[in-house]
């Protein structure tokens, strides 16, 4: 399955990924990513990864 | 329906021997004419060296490299540590200290300055938190939007698309974000106005005064938002500046210098760009009326159409970044110093990343444009905002002015900088 990966120091919270994939991503009120339990489309996420303006989202596959 | 011919810089008789981007006067052109330049830049000399335009009494600088590939642009946009925002991303001069005082906000602050601010503001500005916000922009767009009918009716029928419709929207929207009472909201609409004028002759007196009206034009604001400030943690409210004032990170908080230049930020970021995306968007569907009917009755088209208006006008036309040690781009090496300009409006029509990139294509997906900055730390904080302000206000038109027609040339701002239209007539046919 597809997993991605955030990381806080780089996040500008942009919410660029929110934009795209609001199923996956969400900005709390303190204006920090949090990933929601969500399974979202892959090819979204994938999407949202490339987009992040900051590059602070990361895909890591895991076969199970 | 075909796309219209692309014109090249060798049909409008320009070679690139006699292109001169910091010529006021080139910019006041016609879009296709502007385009077919950056065209041929972006193919033959995609780091073309230009001097710099010459300002009463600030000293002239070394030059810049025009970046046209989009490629390029983002290989620069995303390496702040290599290309530095912080010797100015707005002007291409070296700001005089006394005006980084007023504008020395997060758009041109590097690291780790520019991150505990984006850090605090950006809690400001998260898509919830705008959402909430939807209700008050579409009150305000049928608000002006009436007001634009009343005008029309009121006088010979005719109305100024920028005055009337596109200028007023985000004014009034950055105002009741940040709670900027009623009788000041002239003053901040002048005032931005001088800000963002690069210089524009209608706008700014005197050449020669550019900076002092600059700095004025900056007191007023800053004067304006400290007694905000002040008002605001003795009584605070549910506006942006309660939350600016209040906003804390790692215990900091931002002083009443950093809230008056962040405020001075939005009311010129957040202004002029959105009037100019909103009122050259009336002006593209125009000229191009069946994607105009296309999204009038298609509402799921919202969310394709509004990027690819800011693609097409890319308000922002571009912006700086200097080298902090030498640097390799695309095979070509510069010395530590260079100054770049990222011409976010080339870098949107690159054959390279856009499929028939001349063409106005409402429905476009993906649409990958930098029109709100490529990739990097500054990526723009307003971007829902402005997307949210563009999708209302068309919808509004729709509705409530389908009988708006353009009816004469637009008249266009003399700016490098900004991508914008000064005045745009429009008849309300009904
Ligand atoms: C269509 C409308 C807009 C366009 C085309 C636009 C474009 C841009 C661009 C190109 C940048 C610079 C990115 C860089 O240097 O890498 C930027 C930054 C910024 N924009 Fe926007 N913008 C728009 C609307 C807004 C609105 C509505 C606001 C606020 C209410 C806003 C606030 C800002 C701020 C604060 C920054 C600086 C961010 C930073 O340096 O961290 N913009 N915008
Ligand atoms: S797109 Fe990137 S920078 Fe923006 S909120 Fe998501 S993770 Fe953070």
């Amino acid at each position: 399955m597809t997993r991605v990966e955030v990381d806080r120091d780089r996040c500008i919270s942009s919410g660029v990924c929110e934009h795209l994939a609001p199923e996956a991503f969400e900005l709390d009120d303190d204006g920090v990513l949090q990933l929601l339990p969500a399974e979202p489309d892959p090819a979204v996420v994938a999407e949202a990864v490339r987009a992040c303006p900051s590059g602070a989202l990361t895909l890591a596959d895991r076969a199970h | 329906m075909s796309a219209p011919a692309v014109p090249s810089g060798t049909d409008f008789g320009i070679s690139i021997d006699d292109v001169d981007l910091s010529d006021r006067t080139f910019w006041a052109q016609p879009p296709e004419v502007k385009h077919a330049v950056l065209d041929l830049l972006r193919a033959e000399s995609p780091f073309a060296y230009f001097a710099e335009p010459v300002i009463p009494y600030l000293p002239v600088g070394p030059g810049y490299r025009a970046v046209t590939r989009y490629a390029d642009l983002e290989a620069i946009s995303c390496r702040p540590d290599l290309f530095s925002s912080g010797a100015g991303a707005v002007s291409i001069q070296d700001m005089p200290p006394d005006l980084n005082e007023f504008y020395g906000s997060l758009i041109s602050m590097d690291d780790p300055r520019h991150a505990k601010i984006r850090r605090i503001v950006a809690k400001a500005f998260t898509p919830k938190i705008l959402q909430g916000l939807v209700g008050s922009v579409q009150a305000v767009a049928e608000d002006v939007v009436a007001h634009a009918r009343r005008t029309a009716a009121e006088g010979d029928g005719t109305i100024d698309v920028v005055a009337d419709i596109a200028a007023p929207v985000p004014l009034r929207v950055i105002c009741d974000l940040m709670g900027v009472p009623e009788e000041d909201r002239a003053m901040v609409l002048q005032q931005s106005n001088v800000i963002l004028s690069g210089g524009d002759p209608e706008l700014i007196e005197s050449e020669d005064n550019a900076v002092a009206a600059f700095l004025q034009a900056g007191e007023l604001l800053a004067g304006l938002m400290t007694r905000m400030a002040v008002e605001r943690r003795a009584r605070p409210t549910e506006d942006l500046t309660t939350a600016l004032v209040n906003a804390e990170v790692d215990g900091e908080r931002l002083t009443d210098q950093e809230i008056a230049s962040f405020f001075i930020l939005l009311l010129v970021a957040g202004n002029e760009t959105t009037r100019n995306a909103i009122s050259q968007g009336v002006l593209a569907l125009s000229e191009h009326p069946d994607q105009r009917d296309r999204w009038a009755a298609d509402p799921g088209l919202d969310r394709t159409a509004v990027e690819e208006i800011v693609r097409w006008t890319s308000p922002i036309t571009w912006m700086r970044r200097t080298s902090t040690q030498e640097v390799e781009l695309s095979g070509q090496t510069f010395p530590a110093g260079t100054k770049f300009l990222l011409f976010y409006a080339a870098a949107n029509r690159d054959p390279a990343v856009f499929a028939d990139p001349h063409r106005f294509n409402l429905g476009r997906d993906p649409n990958p444009h930098v029109g709100f900055g490529s990739k990097g730390p500054h990526f723009c904080l307003g971007a829902h905002l402005a997307r949210r302000e563009i999708a209302v206000t068309f919808r509004t038109l729709f509705e409530h002015l389908p009988d708006l027609e353009v009816v004469g040339p637009p008249d266009r701002l003399q700016s490098s900088f900004v991508n914008g239209l000064k005045r745009l007539p429009a008849r309300l046919a009904r």
